[in-house]
This record gives C-alpha cells, sequence and structure tokens, in this order.
C-alpha cells in the first residue's frame, strides 16, 4: 500500500480495497478464474451450436419480420417510370405507384399469408445509389427499383438477388438531337455486328450514378465526356440546356426510357438498329434485392414470384404498367404505397449532374 | 332525422324557394349578429349559436386553405425549381390573410378577449387547432412538392382539403369533411343528410349562404357550406366532360360558378 503513497491522483483511494494491487495469491487466483472464464465461454459456444443442430428453432429472417408485423422496403426516391413513379400527394396523404410498388404489395401479401399476421410494408423512399448501402447496414429487408440481376459492381457486393420478375430490361440510348441518331445508324452500318457500345465512341453520354447504365459505362464505353446524373430527371434537364457542350446520348434501362420518351420526354428519341428494333446494349431481368444471407426471405420471395408468373399475373402487371393507357395520380391514390416522409426530407431533390473525372 | 327535416328553410319548393334562400341568408346574418349581442337568449339557444358560428368559421377556414393552394399552384407545379419556399409557415401567413379577407377576423387576436367581433369559446379552441391539421398537411407534403423535374404533384386543394378535414376530425369532436354528389374520392361520399342538402343546393344560384340545421333529435348540429367552381377549377373538373384531366379522372363537364361540393361541419351540442 505504501507503494501508493505521495501519489497525487490515487492517493485517496488507497483507503479503496479494490484499488489496491493484489497481492501474489489473489494474482494466482485471478489468473485461475480469467482462464476457467475462458474455457466455460468457448463451451458455451459449443453448448449454443449444439442446440442449434438438434433444436433449430433460432430466429431467421422471415420470423423476425413475422414479430415486427411488417418489412422495410426501399425504393428509389428517383423516378423508373413505369416501374417506380415520382411520390404524389393523395387524398390520402404521400404515394408511390407503379409495377414495383405492385409487386411490394404483393410481397406483402404473401408474406402475410406465411406469417399468419398482417405484414405492413414500410417504405423507405431513398437514393437509388443508398439503397445498397441501407441494406448492407441492415435497415432494409430487401429493395426494388427496375434492378437488373448479377450487375458486376464493388458497390454490390454481399448482396443476393430474387429470381426475375420483369424479362425485358436491357440498356439502350435516347437522344433528342436528330444528327446524332443518324451518325449512330452510319456507325452502326459500318461496323458489323456486335458495334452497339463502339457506336457511342466520343460521345458525351449521361448516366445515372450508380445504376446498371453507370458500371457498363465504366466497362465498356470510351466517351468523350460522360456525365455522371443524381437521377433521370437530371439528366434531362442538363440534356436540355443550352449548354456550351451538348449533351448527346441518355444511356439507362430500356423500358424506362422508352416510357418517357412516349409520355413525358416526346422530343427525345430511342437509338434504334439497322433493322428498326431498340439498339440494346445489354440484356437484363429485374429483380428483387435482398442480403446474401436472407436466405429464407429469398426462398419466399422466389416461390412467390414463380407464383404470379405461372399465374399471369407478372404478365398483366407488365401489360397494365407498360402498355395501357393510364394516369399515375389516380392509381396513386387507389393502390399507391405510403411512406414516412419524416425520414426522407434530404432525399427528394432530383440533383445534378457532373462530368465524370475518370475519363 | 326525417322529422327535423320539416323544419329545414331548404325543404321550401317551388317558387318560394329563392325567396325562402334569401329569406335564410338575411336570417343567418342576424343570427351571427345576435351571436355577438345577445345576452338574453336561452341557454340552449346559446350552446346553438356558439356551434353554428364555429363551424361556419371552421368551414371558412378550410375553404381559405383551399384557396392558398389555389393560388400557390403555379409554384406547387413548377418543375424548374427543386425548394418552392413553400413552408408550413408560409402556408399559414398566406391562410391567415385568406381568412382574413373572407371573415373580417383577424386570427392573430383569437386570444385575446377585447376582440372586436366575439369570436365563440368554441371557435377560439378549434380554429387553432385545424391551422395547426393545415400545417402539418403542408410540412408533410414537402417532400412531394419540393420534387425537382415533376411538374404535377396531385397537392391540390381538394386533396390538401381531404387531409386537413381529416386529421383535424381526428383530433376533435367536431367532424369537417369535404363533400359532393360524385366526389372523386370515395371517402368524401355524402351521407343521407349531406346528399339531400347538396341535391337542394344544386341548381341554385350561388351565393353565401350556407345550411344549418339540428338533427339527431336536437343533439347535433349540422353545417354545409357550399364550394363553387373557379375558372381556375375547370382545368381539371370542365370540358370536355369524361376526358381524362391530368390527374387521370374524367372532367365532369362543369362551368363557372356550378356547385363543386360543399364542406360539411357536424357538431355534437351535448359533447361540451
Amino acid at each position: 500500500m505504501a507503494v501508493f503513497d505521495g501519489h497525487p491522483l490515487l492517493k485517496g483511494c488507497a483507503k479503496c480495497p479494490y484499488t489496491a494491487w493484489p497481492q501474489p495469491r489473489q494474482r494466482t487466483l485471478g489468473l485461475v478464474f480469467t482462464l476457467v472464464s475462458i474455457l466455460l465461454l468457448q463451451g458455451c459456444g459449443l453448448i449454443f451450436d449444439a442446440v442449434k443442430l438438434v433444436h433449430p428453432v433460432s430466429a431467421n429472417e422471415l420470423d423476425a419480420i413475422c414479430r415486427r408485423g411488417e418489412i422495410h422496403v426501399g425504393m428509389a426516391v428517383e423516378p423508373f417510370r413505369p416501374f417506380v413513379f415520382p411520390a404524389l400527394w393523395t387524398d390520402e396523404g404521400a404515394r408511390v405507384t407503379g409495377l414495383d410498388a405492385e409487386l411490394v404489395r404483393l410481397l406483402s401479401d404473401a408474406l402475410t399469408e406465411r406469417c399468419g399476421t398482417q405484414v405492413a410494408p414500410q417504405l423507405h423512399l431513398i437514393r437509388f445509389r443508398d439503397l445498397f448501402l441501407l441494406l448492407n447496414e441492415g435497415r432494409l429487408d430487401f429493395f426494388v427499383s427496375a434492378v437488373a440481376r448479377g450487375t458486376p459492381s464493388p458497390a454490390r457486393a454481399g448482396i443476393a438477388y430474387s429470381s426475375s420478375y420483369f424479362g425485358e430490361g436491357g440498356l439502350t440510348g435516347i437522344s433528342r438531337r436528330p444528327e446524332i441518331l443518324e451518325m449512330i445508324q452510319v456507325r452502326l452500318r459500318h461496323g458489323g455486328s456486335g458495334s452497339g457500345a463502339s457506336a457511342l465512341k466520343g460521345l458525351a453520354i449521361a448516366v445515372q450514378d450508380g445504376t446498371d447504365a453507370y458500371w457498363y459505362a465504366q466497362a465498356f464505353l470510351q466517351p468523350g465526356r460522360l456525365i455522371v446524373c443524381d437521377s433521370l430527371p437530371a439528366a434531362f434537364e442538363y440534356g436540355e440546356s443550352d449548354g456550351i457542350a451538348p449533351l448527346d446520348i441518355i444511356l439507362g434501362a430500356q423500358p424506362v426510357l422508352d416510357f418517357v420518351v412516349k409520355t413525358t420526354h416526346r422530343d427525345w428519341r430511342s437509338l434504334h438498329d439497322e433493322q428498326g428494333h431498340p439498339l440494346m446494349f445489354t440484356q437484363a431481368d429485374y429483380a428483387v434485392v435482398m442480403a446474401e444471407e436472407s436466405y429464407s426471405l429469398r426462398w419466399l420471395i422466389n416461390d412467390t414470384i414463380f407464383k404470379l408468373r405461372t399465374s399471369g399475373r407478372l404478365d398483366s402487371m407488365r401489360r397494365r404498367w407498360l402498355e395501357e393507357s393510364y394516369a399515375y395520380p389516380r392509381r396513386a391514390s387507389t393502390e399507391g404505397l405510403s411512406f414516412d416522409v419524416r425520414q426522407m426530407p434530404a432525399h427528394y431533390a432530383q440533383g445534378t449532374c457532373r462530368e465524370s473525372s475518370s475519363r | 332525422m326525417h322529422k327535423e327535416h320539416a323544419e329545414k328553410a331548404h325543404h321550401v319548393e317551388g317558387e318560394q324557394g329563392d325567396e325562402m334562400r334569401i329569406l335564410y341568408s338575411v336570417c343567418l346574418l342576424i343570427f351571427a349578429v345576435g351571436v355577438t349581442t345577445t345576452t338574453s337568449a336561452s341557454p340552449r339557444e346559446q350552446v346553438r349559436a356558439e356551434a353554428e358560428e364555429t363551424a361556419r368559421l371552421l368551414a371558412k377556414l378550410l375553404e381559405a386553405g383551399r384557396l392558398v393552394i389555389e393560388h400557390n399552384q403555379p409554384l406547387i407545379d413548377d418543375p424548374h425549381r427543386g425548394d418552392k419556399g413553400f413552408t408550413a409557415e408560409v402556408f399559414e401567413q398566406q391562410l391567415r390573410e385568406e381568412f382574413r379577407k373572407k371573415t373580417d377576423l383577424d386570427l392573430s387576436t383569437l386570444s385575446r378577449r377585447s376582440s372586436t367581433f366575439t369570436v365563440p369559446p368554441l371557435a377560439r379552441e378549434l380554429l387553432p387547432a385545424l391551422i395547426e391539421a393545415s400545417k402539418e398537411v403542408v410540412n408533410d407534403a414537402q417532400l412531394v412538392i419540393n420534387q425537382r423535374g415533376i411538374s404535377y404533384k396531385n397537392f391540390i386543394p381538394a386533396t390538401y382539403g381531404s387531409q386537413a378535414a381529416a386529421r383535424f376530425s381526428k383530433r376533435s369532436h367536431v367532424r369537417l369533411k369535404q363533400t359532393a354528389l360524385q366526389p372523386r374520392n370515395p371517402k368524401n361520399e355524402p351521407d343521407e343528410y349531406e346528399r339531400s342538402v347538396l341535391q337542394w343546393l344544386s341548381g341554385r344560384p350561388n351565393g353565401e349562404a350556407y345550411v344549418s340545421e339540428l338533427t339527431d333529435a336536437g343533439q347535433i348540429l349540422r353545417v354545409i357550406m357550399p364550394i363553387y367552381y373557379l375558372p381556375e377549377c375547370l382545368a381539371c373538373h370542365g370540358n370536355p366532360q369524361g376526358e381524362w384531366d391530368i390527374s387521370g379522372y374524367p372532367r365532369e363537364g362543369a362551368n363557372e360558378g356550378d356547385l363543386a361540393g360543399a364542406i360539411s361541419v357536424r357538431i355534437p351540442l351535448e359533447a361540451r
């Protein structure tokens, strides 16, 4: 004890038995106690493993969803019409609608059936690029937003895709400049087959950050300028502004671009091949995205998609959203999904475009 | 309820109808003035008078809110602006001004006893609650309103009104509702009483009159304040009839001044 005498900080504690340095016998006992504890902890782990093998009742992600009575679903705040329309205000409050919203409702119904209690979708409207982040952080059970299965990208590590719910995805381009459309036709005529990517060489191309188009452009294209935008509306705004460096092409998901040029941006035209078919750069199926280890949830979603396909529901959804004539505000009012607007204030802006420095 | 209908001014049919309506409007005016001056009315009459004036002011406030949204529609639907600056506070300021224009009543003096216009205590309690509910709606809609690149956002007088009325009604004993004979929102479908009043109002020239009546053996006060189509409404509700408007609903084929619907207020008198 005398060793502490005179120490200004410990002087007052010298009377306290717990602050005193242990005697050699106590030290030995402490060491033995620690070793036994470590051994016991290892033993506990083995016991837990044994129990799991004998009695596999440990909670999986489906059980957790059933207990919560809600499923956390991510959806892009940037519109991917007709899969995700912009958020609207309705008589019932803010709502989101689209093919993907209908799918979310059907998946929630399937979960309700599986759980035996109501499972309500809690929609999180967030930036597309943040969907992957929030999924990895465990804040989403799954997300949908016209996401192509199996897109190679470092940002998509640790995730898994469901089976396909939409099989006519893939990338194409649009332009509002006739001379660019003509130039690409000439290049295709002279370049032969498989020259889609090379037909875009040297052009000013806009893509949405984090999407399949972005990763495709990084992997294959040699544009004169690659313009990375926060959203498709931002790309249109950039392309329609009277800047000194005009935009030649917007590269994106074919069904989305095709829908947009037919409905809201009619002065833009799709790229076509020599036979007049849409010029496709990739083939893609759209899928629900979830964490790699969400095996039970993936099984349930795959099973639900299978049933929707065999019953013809997926086909009718495709026709309903891609072919029929309709006004989405009305569908938002009658069947849209609600979302918590208080959690999304930072996400509403369509954002801007900027030139990629890597090119 | 049908027994009480016999007492209603609006049940007078034929040639006497318009005269009775005018007489009714005058009566209402006298009644409103009476609220400010009477000291000799029975307690029962005072309760009714207070409830009726409260209902009238609530309907006027909701109508004022609808007008504020309508005036700001070009701003709300501007696709080139992100943050519109149309916050709940800005809305409130404009709402108070619009309400003052309609009623000559300054809401900021509600809490003062020395107000020149005697506002019933019930209204002093409920008008701020409706303002709060309305501000909440505008606040929650910020995400939708401030989207850039999107023009039509469906944040219109009707959708604002539905939400504000629903939120207010949830928190008070008074039910506030927008209704019409053929509403676009099924939740605004009129009840039997509202339908009978709306049918009576349709086909008559528009005006400032409203209908007030005791129902349910005098336990419930019903006030129906009609809303008429303004020129701005006709882009969606006008002609060609049946053709889709921007929100996907078939146009009603209405003309300026036609009856659009009504704001319905229901106040239980015994609950106070």
